[in-house]
């Protein structure tokens, strides 16, 4: 059973008198254990299609539905619920809070009821990126291929059934991105998550289990 | 967390908390100086709060009172102690050829009317004589000096401190009663009630005794009314002066709506990032409001802090006791203001903190 499913998804945008549309009746899902990689020219409408997964944003038609349930209609403090505990974030210029240690920033979504577990979870989590050694350094501290992985250790603090990624290796060289993408294909086995990330990268779509191309909104192939 | 996103800007902070610093001080420093006033006033009417006062009214028979309503008057006011004394003006010249005019005021029992600066009181005065401060000086008098009134002299045993009382720059003699033995009648007769008797029941029960409805054969009086009229003017000079006081803090709390709204537009991403993770709009509300209440609590303890030197020197200044700043009547303000700076500041974290909850994460997030 797929985790998440868009069914005949349509995203308009209105600017101005222009009426865009960004998603042209896009169909779309991804199951437990499986990477999905999402690529297309600039402005095909990846970003928006990722928004939709991550029940950042909700379509102009089309639904929803997360584990077989429909959430198109739910209300944005719902849809924040499902966020917290199905879906996690890895943003492509990672979004670290500056003040907080690499342990402060994977317990960010729980921070609002820390529990002594979720500590615990955090130190695990770094650890299983490879970065027991660097619980407490902030953000500045640590270099770009660490921040990454500091925030997949946050995507996963709620143990999420969907890892999104936008451009998840666009700003780090050859081989972190390799490290990264490794990291990602052991998680996606060993958790059972569906992983869907967005990408130009060539390298990435070769770890991908399947491939969408987005042209103008529309999926291809 | 909230702490740690203060330290981010840190002259950002210290600009707001320095506005809400100079609010609580306003408030405050205005709260004790009228505190300190009210306490100073207080201690000018406290000599005449307990006093009745009575003379001769218009239809009197004769031109004061007479010994036998001395002995009326004390038999009506019980434990009161009654003072019976005789007045007249006159002349008094120093050797050095200075003079001065100043009230000979005769009595028994000087000292439960009188307290001096300098020397002592004793009851019947026998011959000596009080002086007030500013005579003594121009005259070149000193205690055990001689003074002559009537062609009788006395010697000073005390001075009196010129802005004692009611009035000040008042100029007395005092001497003892025996000093005016040729005047029959007293010119007033003043009633020094005990704690538990009321100055009005007491003003009461002499006018009746005395006066009926077609005759007023004495006069009394109290000071009770002047006391409530200078508090009631105190305390609208005090609304005024937390009038100005408040204003201020309204400075204040614009300069925290200012620095919250700065903070949290520079902090849009951040906050997307937050929403995008999980974080609940309340949560986020109340990360903002806590940001801003910190804000309240550190330029509100710095404010009394300072408030505090302050109403020191104020008290010093206005009563001589500089610890009774910190008397409940005066340091109650520093907890108004404490209390206004937090309210203060969370009021005008709402809207920023509103602001950035209800924002849509995917705008936010788009930069
Ligand atoms: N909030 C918005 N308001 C108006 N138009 C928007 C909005 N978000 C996206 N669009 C438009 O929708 C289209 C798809 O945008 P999207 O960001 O999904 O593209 P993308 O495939 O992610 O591009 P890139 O590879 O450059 O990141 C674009 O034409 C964009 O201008
Ligand atoms: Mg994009």
């Amino acid at each position: 059973m797929s985790v998440i499913e868009l069914v005949d998804v349509v995203k308009e945008y209105k600017s101005g008198e222009e009426l865009i549309t960004a998603l042209d009746d896009v169909t779309f899902q991804a199951s437990h254990g499986e990477m999905v990689t999402i690529i297309g020219p600039s402005g095909s409408g990846k970003s928006t299609l990722l928004n939709m997964i991550g029940l950042l944003d909700t379509p102009t038609e089309g639904a929803v539905q997360l584990n077989g349930r429909d959430v198109t209609d739910c209300s944005p403090d719902e849809l924040t619920e499902e966020r917290r505990s199905e879906i996690g974030f890895v943003f492509q210029d990672y979004h670290l809070l500056p003040m907080l240690t690499a342990t402060e920033n994977v317990e960010l979504p729980t921070m609002w009821e820390p529990t002594l577990d979720k500590h615990d979870r955090a130190v695990d989590l770094l650890g299983r990126v490879g970065l027991s050694d660097r619980l407490s350094h902030q953000p500045t501290q640590l270099s770009g291929g660490q921040r990454q992985r500091v925030a997949i250790a946050r995507a996963l603090i709620n143990e999420p059934d969907v890892l999104l990624a936008d451009e998840p290796t666009g700003n780090l060289d050859q081989d972190t991105g390799a490290t990264i993408l490794d990291e990602l294909t052991r998680l996606k086995e060993t958790e059972e998550i569906a992983i869907v990330a967005v990408t130009h990268d060539e390298q990435l779509v070769e770890y991908a289990d399947r491939v969408v191309e987005l042209v103008d909104g529309t999926v291809t192939s | 967390m909230a702490w740690r996103n203060l330290g981010r800007n840190r002259v950002r902070t210290a600009l707001a908390t320095l506005g809400i610093l100079i609010g609580v001080v306003a408030i405050a420093s205005l709260g004790m100086a009228t505190a300190a006033l009210q306490q100073q006033a207080t201690a000018d009417l406290q000599g005449l709060s307990n006093e009745v006062t009575v003379s001769a009214g218009p239809d009197h028979s004769h031109d004061g009172i007479t010994a036998d309503q001395v002995d009326d008057i004390e038999t009506v006011t019980g434990d009161a102690t009654v003072v019976p004394e005789k007045s007249n003006v006159t002349t008094l010249s120093a050797r050095n050829g200075a003079e001065t005019r100043l009230r000979v005021t005769a009595l028994t029992k000087a000292d439960a009317m009188y307290n001096v600066s300098r020397g002592q009181v004793s009851n019947r005065l026998r011959s000596g004589a009080l002086l007030t401060e500013s005579d003594a000086e121009r005259l070149g008098l000193e205690i055990g000096d001689p003074v002559s009134y009537n062609n009788r002299l006395y010697r000073i045993q005390g001075i009196l401190s010129s802005s004692q009382g009611f009035g000040g720059g008042r100029r007395e003699l005092v001497v003892p009663m025996s000093a005016m033995a040729e005047q029959d009648h007293y010119d007033s007769v003043t009633v020094l009630t005990t704690s538990e008797q009321s100055v009005e029941s007491l003003t009461t029960d002499i006018e009746s005794w005395f006066n009926d409805d077609d005759e007023q054969i004495v006069n009394v009086r109290n000071f009770a009314a002047v006391q409530q009229n200078v508090d009631s003017f105190l305390g609208t000079l005090q609304l005024g002066l937390l009038g100005i006081g408040s204003i201020s803090l309204v400075v204040a709390s614009v300069a925290i709506l200012n620095v919250m709204l700065m903070s949290t537009v520079e902090r849009r991403g951040e906050i997307g990032v937050l929403r995008a993770v999980g974080i609940r709009r309340g949560e986020v509300l109340r990360m903002i409001l806590t940001e801003a209440a910190f804000l309240g609590v550190i330029g509100g303890i710095l404010g009394v802090v300072v408030s505090a030197a302050i109403g020191v020197v104020i008290f010093e200044i206005l009563v001589g006791s500089p610890l009774d700043a910190f008397s409940w009547q005066s340091a109650r303000y520093l907890l108004y203001g404490m209390g206004f700076a937090v309210f203060a500041s969370v009021l005008s974290g709402l809207y920023p903190a509103w602001k950035a909850a209800n924002e849509r994460p995917v705008e936010a997030l788009r930069e």
